[in-house]
């Protein structure tokens, strides 16, 4: 994101104060984060220190982690969860976007709402209706009742809808006069083209699932089986042991950071993007 | 957990299809197909959105009426608007609405103040190092809410946390009632600011520089072209900052609380989020949980409107 020319050209001094601005908010923000995989990679006598460069590195706290909590365990049920919500909020997401933009019909600014107002709507305002729901579907402590409620994604509806808008109609068009219906539209013509935006919005998906935790601390109350539950119940019960604690919280991020290392331009634009109109 | 606000006013209509080449006699189970289409594509995800958001919205307004202890055996008793008037009668219920009233005011600071000095003060900083510094703040955006309690608990920590090393005290920020409301305060910031500098970049990106050439011309100073004139094209994205600031701290201060002060110390944290979950799964008082799940809700509604009618009234659209 560049901003627009402005018309008052940047003496130096102004170019200066500005990048020591960015200089102290990044490392007021990074500093958290750095400090907690300085932590895990410190030596187990060393945790307290305060050196700011872990050394002599060592993985020692995660070995004790492992030991304590079945972590491995977790990050794959955790896994499985995020990807399986990101999926099926994509697919769901992608059809009914499809059906908001390629047609006109009855009812659409009424359904259209119906989405939006979904951010009206604060998840503990209807957390025990859905509760007792889960419960008589004897999803309670079973990690398909953390998904289940997630599927539908207004932010996914939305975002695809803005990207379908500006799909070129005469694509479309052309394959309607080949006779073609729309479901084989959608997927040979519309979702080809729209790779980016879909590969996009699942990153974005899999992270917010990945980070949820509302739904999992209803659903699973008992069995603790995702990786954000674990840490709380590991941060319940070794209360001060901060070297394993800081491996368990950098192994909890550990996927969202690498994605994040890879991808970041994307993903800070998705998100962004997703935040404006 | 993240969620965007989209422009409430306006959904664009989208263009009608284009024509199909009228067929010469089109098989009648074919139109009704075609006229059926969209509602089709749409089933799932307005089954879902009924299931999930919409039955239990209806479902907490009845339950809201009823005396009951969530346990499948026991009977639900009605008790009218009895649960409506326990609520404003619990000082807890007032103290936990003025919490929250504080923290979103708190909050302001970090989603809205701060992001748009910064992002004025960065205008000329571009290219490559432009990008490491987004990447940089942009990540506590993405670190698990429960990760961050727990580096936070470690930064704070009365005898070993760094912070109290540099500062030299040995102050238990989590569990001194004066503070526990500030630290949520500042973690869930520390999450947002990053966001929010991005979120008022890009909106200042799309704000054109006609005006602002046009005011220098007229001998305009920087100053006062950003205050008249940048500042009011941007208000549409300040007014939808101001909105996920408020219906976002539901969701981002939910798990820090729940995790590092459970509500407490002496209930200083306790805001209307952590309330409604306290009274549903501690105290298992479905009633009384519904009942404040409904004023929240219709709270919400309300504020969303004030802001959106605000943002229709006060916007300045660069046309």
């Amino acid at each position: 994101m560049t901003t627009s020319e402005s018309p008052v050209s940047e003496p130096l001094w102004r170019r200066a104060w500005g990048h020591a601005v960015l200089v102290a908010i990044a490392l007021a923000c990074i500093f958290p984060i750095y400090w907690l995989l300085a932590t895990s990679l410190r030596r187990p006598d060393d945790v307290g220190s305060l050196s700011p460069i872990p050394w002599p590195l060592s993985l020692g706290n995660y070995v004790d982690a492992v030991e304590k909590v079945d972590v491995i365990g977790l990050l794959l049920n955790t896994f499985a969860v995020s990807a399986v919500s990101a999926v099926g909020q994509l697919f769901v997401a992608l059809l009914a976007s499809y059906a908001f933009a390629m047609y006109s019909f009855r009812f659409q600014r009424l359904l259209y709402l119906a989405f939006v107002g979904t951010w009206l709507v604060p998840f503990q305002v209807t957390m025990l209706p859905n509760y007792v729901l889960l419960y008589q579907l004897g999803l309670i402590n079973n990690l398909a009742g953390v998904i289940v409620p997630t599927l539908c994604s207004a932010l996914g509806v939305l975002m695809l809808r803005q990207h379908l808008d500006s799909f070129p109609k005469e694509l479309v068009a052309a394959a309607k006069m080949d006779g073609r219906s729309s479901w084989s539209i959608l997927w040979t013509v519309v979702v080809p083209n729209l790779r980016p935006a879909l590969a996009a919005l699942s990153i974005l998906l899999f992270i917010n699932a990945w980070n949820e935790y509302f739904w999992p601390a209803v659903v699973l109350q008992r069995s603790n089986s995702v990786v954000q539950l674990g840490l709380r119940s590991f941060m319940g019960t070794e209360g001060n042991d901060w070297g394993p604690m800081m491996a368990v919280a950098g192994l909890a991020c550990l996927p969202v950071f690498a994605l994040y290392i890879v991808l970041q331009r994307h993903i800070v634009n998705a998100f962004v993007r997703s935040g404006l109109k | 957990m993240f969620v965007a606000v989209p422009e409430l006013t306006d959904a664009p209509v989208p263009s009608p299809s284009p024509a199909v080449v009228p067929a010469a006699r089109v098989h009648p189970l074919r139109r009704v197909m075609r006229a059926a289409a969209p509602y089709l594509y749409l089933t799932p995800a307005v089954a879902l959105l009924i299931v999930w958001t919409y039955r239990p919205l209806i479902q907490a307004a009845q339950l809201s009426t009823y005396s009951w202890n969530l346990l499948p055996t026991t009977p639900m008793v009605p008790v009218g608007a009895d649960n409506y008037r326990r609520l404003l009668e619990l000082p807890t219920f007032g103290d936990s609405v003025w919490r929250t009233v504080v923290l979103v005011v708190g909050l302001l600071p970090f989603t809205l103040v701060l992001p748009v000095v910064v992002a004025f003060a960065t205008r000329g900083v571009r290219g490559r190092s432009r990008a490491v510094y987004q990447s940089l703040i942009f990540a506590p955006f993405l670190v698990a809410p429960v990760a961050s309690a727990a580096v936070w608990q470690w930064l704070l920590d009365p005898g070993a946390g760094v912070i109290n090393r540099v500062l030299g005290s040995d102050t238990n920020w989590i569990r001194e009632p004066a503070t526990a409301q500030w630290v949520i305060v500042l973690i869930t910031g520390w999450h947002f600011i990053g966001f929010a500098v991005l979120v008022v970049s890009a909106g200042m990106a799309g704000v054109s520089g006609h005006y602002a050439e046009a005011a220098q011309v007229d001998g305009a100073t920087r100053r006062q072209i950003d205050w008249w004139i940048t500042l009011p094209l941007l208000s549409p994205t300040l007014v939808f900052l101001a909105l996920m600031t408020v219906l976002l701290s539901a969701q981002w201060t939910f798990p820090l609380i729940d995790t590092l002060t459970q509500g407490g110390p002496s209930q200083a944290t306790t805001n209307i989020y952590y309330l409604l979950w306290d009274y549903g799964f501690h105290s298992f008082d479905a009633g009384l949980s519904a009942a404040a799940g409904v004023l929240l809700f219709v709270g919400f509604g309300l504020i969303a409107g004030v802001l959106v009618w605000l943002s229709e009234r006060i916007s300045f659209h660069d046309d």
